[in-house]
């Protein structure tokens, strides 16, 4: 054992020590714990969920913590990394699964889900597998549309998007309307992006384009990252800020920029189906649900995937681990689900199990794009790098920074990053 | 052999200190030779790491930020927190309520002052913002605008520290015998000359303390930076602490990560032992 290995393993002794000691005092008890890592949504989204697994499964004691979307990653990027068997259980972004799986933090699932692979999806049960293996439970998916505030559209007599696939705006028209509508200096916008610097909601402009995102080992970003296609995309998002002043600089918090939207202060979010739910309840302001746009010349491609559910293979219960996860892959449970946070469902039934919700022209839209214009993240093992250095340069070149320098270097950062996965 | 009874009073700190202080380092310092594969054994590499951070020019950038930072901000918390010491010094009317306004900042949680200034000067939110556009300036960026970013960073930690160093000038002040001040009166000094001959010559050790405390923490300056600006807006803020924590749970390379912080705890040393060397006194 290397002497770094043997210095940890002496900290670690000395913590191990804390608990048994903890545990002697707490005394035994018949339900076995399982320790669950969960996305932070809110209590009333989770709790429900939780507590009909609680009493269908009354030797088990769920203890399960929920960890805001900022900090989930990096938590988990500890936990993990201790390879200790806690968390037993964790919610894995989709986007990650190939990271995870390569670096052993999940287990595989194929031999418990074997006969039941044909339930899922298939694009959501590819983003849940790695090398042929199904690593982690698919959970829920996504889709993005953009929402449009008519009042908005009227008041400033601009011709409104069509609701149609085949009307589908280009984002060349989304720019000129919002330039007409747009008024900064009284708080008003023309459009929001929801996810304003993440990868997930932004790499579909660039696809859109025709650019490849890294290299297809998934090792290389310089020339993909910095290459022309890519460039010409993330400088339209740069004007959008900068040149044309059509949306707000330094927005990053989701939170803030749905409220920017759903308060009225803008005319059209590209954002995820989440937001249908609020619309629908307290919206003062009619709004309409329309494709999501593509460049002209380009093609449409929407951004898809979303949670996961994921085994820690350390774990020392197995057995209740899987019990956990059947019970979330269950037809009725994700239906249940799908009340509490309408994410479009990964099962294939509960399409028709939910048609009673999901109907409606917004629905019919999302269900087009997942079977059509739906690209996943690319399935790299360094994504979490990837992600992480292209949000810094997103947050940049949103607020000022030049685009092809700035890409240059994310290229940079990013090469010397994914070396490690060689 | 008969063991000198002070050891066995300095047993329980030096226990504390081996525990938490030495041992992290030592663990810091050996786990910069080390990296890990991708399913998590450690790999010996030499000099790897620290030939890697030596060669990146990125890194080099934040230490000069984080430099920049420190030569600003602990020269204007050093004369501002003594400034403020010698207002509250003397006893008057309302003096102690003077004293814990000042010094509230300092029990906000630093996580809770950043949340509470990046509301505060938020470009469309904040009400300074609001204020600013009210009487014609017009609105500014702080800490989105790349040229305003560092300026308040600084003003931030200034903001919270002044309050907590100001304690320490009111002990150095309090130690300076009386006698000293009459004696310079009845020779005429007047009151810059009091200060300039008698207060500020006096105030130097504590003076010196404050400098390298304050040095020490805002070398590893980093909750602000997470919370508001993840080291932009186009690295305005990349301090090399936040760099560090990058590298350990954003890139899961804990090796370099380490390295980083033995470069940095070298840095932080180095950058202490000259000002103490500045500060000298000649007894």
């Amino acid at each position: 054992m290397h002497l770094f290995q043997k210095l940890l393993k002496a900290g670690s002794s000395l913590a191990l020590a804390g608990s048994i000691s903890a545990a002697l005092a707490v005394g035994a008890h018949a339900q076995t714990e399982l320790n669950v890592v969960w996305m932070g949504w809110a209590e009333e989204s989770v709790k429900p969920l939780m507590d009909w697994f609680g009493k269908e499964n009354p030797d088990i004691n769920l203890n399960y913590q929920r960890i805001p979307y900022n900090e989930l990653l990096s938590t988990l990027e500890v936990r993990l990394g201790s390879r200790t068997p806690e968390p037993d259980l964790y919610s894995a972004d989709a986007s990650l699964t190939a990271s995870y799986a390569a670096r052993g933090h999940l287990l595989d699932l194929t031999p418990y889900f074997a006969d039941d692979l044909d339930r899922f999806d298939s694009a959501a049960l590819g983003a849940a597998s790695y090398n042929g293996k199904m690593y982690a439970g698919p959970f829920a998916t996504s889709m993005q549309l953009m929402f449009v505030n008519v009042d908005l559209f009227k008041k400033a007599g601009v011709e409104l998007p069509s609701t149609d696939i085949d009307g589908r705006w280009t984002w060349e028209q989304v720019r000129e309307a919002a330039k007409a509508i747009a008024k900064p200096e009284d708080n008003l916008w023309g459009v929001l992006l929801e996810q304003s610097d993440r990868p997930y909601q932004l790499l579909p402009l660039m696809q859109s384009k025709g650019a490849q995102l890294v290299s297809d080992d998934g090792l290389e970003a310089t020339g993909y990252v910095n290459g022309e296609k890519f460039v010409e995309a993330t400088q339209f998002y740069a004007d959008l800020f900068g040149a044309d002043k059509v949306s707000p600089p330094g927005l990053f918090e989701l939170n803030l920029v749905q409220e920017v939207f759903h308060t009225g202060h803008a005319a059209m979010m590209v954002g995820g189906t989440w937001n249908l739910g609020r619309l629908e309840k307290s919206a003062d302001f009619e709004w309409i649900a329309v494709p999501h746009p593509y460049f002209a010349g380009g093609v449409p491609v929407t951004p898809t995937g979303s949670w996961q559910i994921g085994i820690n293979p350390r774990t020392e219960h197995l057995d209740e681990s899987v019990r956990f996860m059947k019970f979330f892959m269950r037809d009725d449970v994700q239906a249940e689900w799908y009340k509490l946070r309408p994410y479009p469902p990964v099962l294939k039934a509960n399409w028709d199990n939910l048609s009673d919700l999901l109907k409606g022209k917004p629905w019919e839209i999302a269900k087009y794009e997942l079977q059509n214009t739906a690209v996943p993240r690319p399935p790299i093992p360094g994504f979490r790098e990837y992600e992480e250095i292209l949000k810094l340069a997103f947050r940049d070149i949103q607020q000022g920074a030049d685009v092809r320098e700035r890409l240059d270097k994310a290229a940079r950062e990013m090469d010397r990053e994914l070396a490690k996965y060689k | 052999m008969r063991i000198n009874p002070a050891y066995y009073f300095l047993a329980p700190a030096f226990m504390g200190l081996s525990v938490f202080k030495i041992f992290p380092i030592g663990v810091a310092i050996v786990g910069s030779f080390y990296g890990t594969t991708l399913i998590g054994e450690s790999v010996f590499r030499g000099l790897d790491n620290y030939l890697s951070i030596f060669g990146d020019l990125d890194l080099l950038r934040s230490f000069g930020i984080t430099l920049l930072f420190n030569l600003i901000a602990n020269p204007l918390q050093i004369v501002l927190s003594l400034m403020v010491a010698l207002l509250v010094f003397r006893p008057g009317p309302l003096i102690g309520l003077f004293r814990s306004v000042l010094f509230l900042p300092v029990t906000l949680s630093l996580v809770l002052t950043a949340l509470i200034w990046n509301l505060l000067l938020d470009p469309y939110l904040g009400p300074v913002n609001a204020v600013l556009d009210a009487v014609g300036i017009g609105r500014q960026g702080f800490f989105k605008d790349e040229a305003q970013a560092l300026g308040s960073m600084v003003w931030l930690t200034t903001w919270r520290g002044v309050g907590y160093w100001m304690l320490f000038m009111l002990a150095g002040l309090y130690a300076i015998p009386e006698s000293l001040y009459e004696a310079a009166k009845i020779d005429g000094a007047s009151w810059w000359q009091r200060f300039r001959h008698v207060t500020l010559p006096l105030m130097r050790r504590p003076i010196a303390f404050v400098l390298v405390a304050s040095t020490a923490i805002n070398m590893l300056f980093f909750a602000p930076v997470y919370v508001i600006t993840a080291g932009g807006p186009n690295g305005a803020t990349d301090f090399v602490m936040f760099r560090i924590y990058q590298a350990a749970f954003n890139y899961i390379d804990v090796g370099r990560s380490l390295a980083m912080s033995t470069v940095m705890l070298v840095v932080v040393l180095a950058v202490a032992i000259v000002e103490l060397w500045l500060m000298r006194s000649e007894d």
